[in-house]
């Protein structure tokens, strides 16, 4: 039987989280910034083999620096969470760790994969390298832009949530 | 520059006057992301206060300066709630709107298909007899209140949990994420008031939306919608809430001596009940 899970995708301002969306439902991308406000929502099945599919219902939240902001009420009755930085701007996860904690406060128990996006602009096994000097911990690394890991994200959670089912 | 600096200059441009007030936040979003977006028209505006250096810099606005831009903006939103409310619940108002209104085109046009022939022709004697015009009592019966479609959605996830479609064509669990979305927002931002949004209009369609403790239902509604159709309305949704979803709670409310029997939702069986219930009902 076909399940239904909302997802939420959160992060600072700007880090890609309406792209990745984009790329992983449309598989297209806009270099436009188009500021979110509020909550959009998309959906998208991913099949997991043969017989087995997950509806996923993605909620896409507008970006806050303070992740004391986002609003509980869109948080409830999430069943994953999508956590976004930005690989180009420090600013976005030089404080992942708390971060993450605080996400984890808001929404107790669903996994939480934490995503740097935009790895097209930078040398890659570079940004692997400093990841792992300045102990930041992340799940994935993506490029909304050409599209490099997007699909393996929303896997691996779909793959996640069908181990709790 | 710094960053800062960048940014006040930027306000500037921007907002010449007035720029502690949120009047158009809409307005003031897409100017922005026109700026953001468009360099070379920033380039214009700036070159005159500016050097060179405004190309390389002005090339890395959406990257860099764009989600500071964008902070601002969001903080300047923060403190102005009541305003902002007013002015994005159009713009909410619009995403449902933006998708549900092609659905309902094609909707209408099924309206249309299904005066089958034999109705046409019902309308034509009744228009010789009553020497009214046949547009008219068409559009009569057009305008009278129907039930579309009926959506039982989780209150938190938003998730559907089945749904009753006359003529089905919305994509019905993107409807439900967003209707609760929307509901959420609302909500949330009353907060104070401790209302429920009860009520959304769009064209000549109503999603009605009544609130119970895990669930909710949404009903479509085309044509007129009066308060005798509205107590009629919840008068069904209560009585197949009833029926229907609350027995869950009887788990609580059972006695010592009856033993417990827990029943898992079937959605099969509720969409069953659903159409039942909502199915021939007139309101
Ligand atoms: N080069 C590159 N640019 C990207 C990538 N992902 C997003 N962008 C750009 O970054 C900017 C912001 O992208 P969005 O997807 O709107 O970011 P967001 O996190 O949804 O932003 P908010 O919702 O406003 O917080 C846009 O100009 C995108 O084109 C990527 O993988 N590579
Ligand atoms: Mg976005």
């Amino acid at each position: 039987m076909q399940r239904s899970r909302k997802i939420v995708v959160l992060g600072h301002f700007g880090v890609g989280k309406t792209s990745l969306i984009r790329r992983f439902v449309e598989d297209t991308f806009s270099d436009n910034y188009k500021v979110s406000i509020g909550v959009h929502i998309t959906k998208k099945v991913v099949v997991l083999n043969a017989d087995d599919a997950v509806t996923f219902i993605l909620w896409d939240l507008e970006g806050t620096d303070e992740m004391e902001q986002i609003r509980d009420a869109y948080l409830l009755g999430t069943h994953g969470v999508v956590f976004v930085f930005d690989v180009t701007r420090p600013s976005t996860f030089q404080n992942l760790i708390r971060d993450i904690e605080i996400v984890r406060q808001k929404i107790q128990g669903p996994p939480i994969l934490v995503v740097g996006n935009k790895t097209d602009l930078i040398d890659l096994e570079k940004l692997e390298q400093q990841m792992l000097e300045n102990t930041i911990p992340y799940d994935f690394l993506t490029s909304a832009k050409t599209g490099n890991e997007v699909e393996a994200v929303f896997l691996k959670l779909a793959t996640l949530l069908n181990e709790d089912a | 520059m710094k960053e800062q600096e960048k940014l006040e200059l930027l306000k500037d441009i921007l907002y010449p006057e007035d720029r502690g007030q949120v009047e158009d936040i809409s307005k003031r979003i897409t100017l922005l992301e026109l700026i953001i977006n468009d360099q070379e028209q920033l380039a214009e505006k700036v070159n005159p206060l500016v050097d060179q250096k405004i190309d390389s810099f002005t090339k890395s606005i959406p990257d860099t300066l764009g989600p500071t831009i964008t902070a601002t903006l969001k903080k300047e939103i923060k403190n102005h709630k009541d305003e902002v409310v007013d002015a994005l619940y159009p713009v909410l108002g619009k995403m449902v709107k933006k998708y549900v209104a092609q659905e309902i085109k094609v909707l209408s046009e099924k309206i249309d298909n299904q005066l089958s022939f034999i109705k046409r022709w019902k309308l034509r004697l009744r228009a010789i007899f009553t020497g009214k015009k046949e547009e008219e009592l068409l559009l009569k019966e057009l305008s009278s209140s129907k039930i579309e479609q009926v959506l039982l959605i989780e209150r938190d996830s938003g998730i559907l949990k089945a749904s009753y479609s006359r003529t089905s064509s919305i994509d019905e669990e993107m409807i439900s994420g967003m209707l609760t979305a929307i509901k959420t927002f609302v909500e949330d931002a009353y907060h104070k008031k401790n209302q429920n949004l009860e009520l959304i209009e769009y064209e000549n369609y109503h999603i009605h939306l009544q609130s119970f403790v895990t669930h909710y239902v949404a009903v479509v509604i085309s044509g007129d919608y009066a308060l005798k159709s509205k107590n009629k309305l919840q008068d069904l949704i209560f009585n197949f809430y009833y029926n229907f979803m609350a027995m869950n709670l009887d788990l609580v409310f059972t006695s010592k001596d009856r033993p417990k029997e827990s029943k898992t939702i079937d959605k099969e069986w509720l969409e069953k009940e659903l159409a039942e219930s909502f199915g021939n009902a007139k309101i």
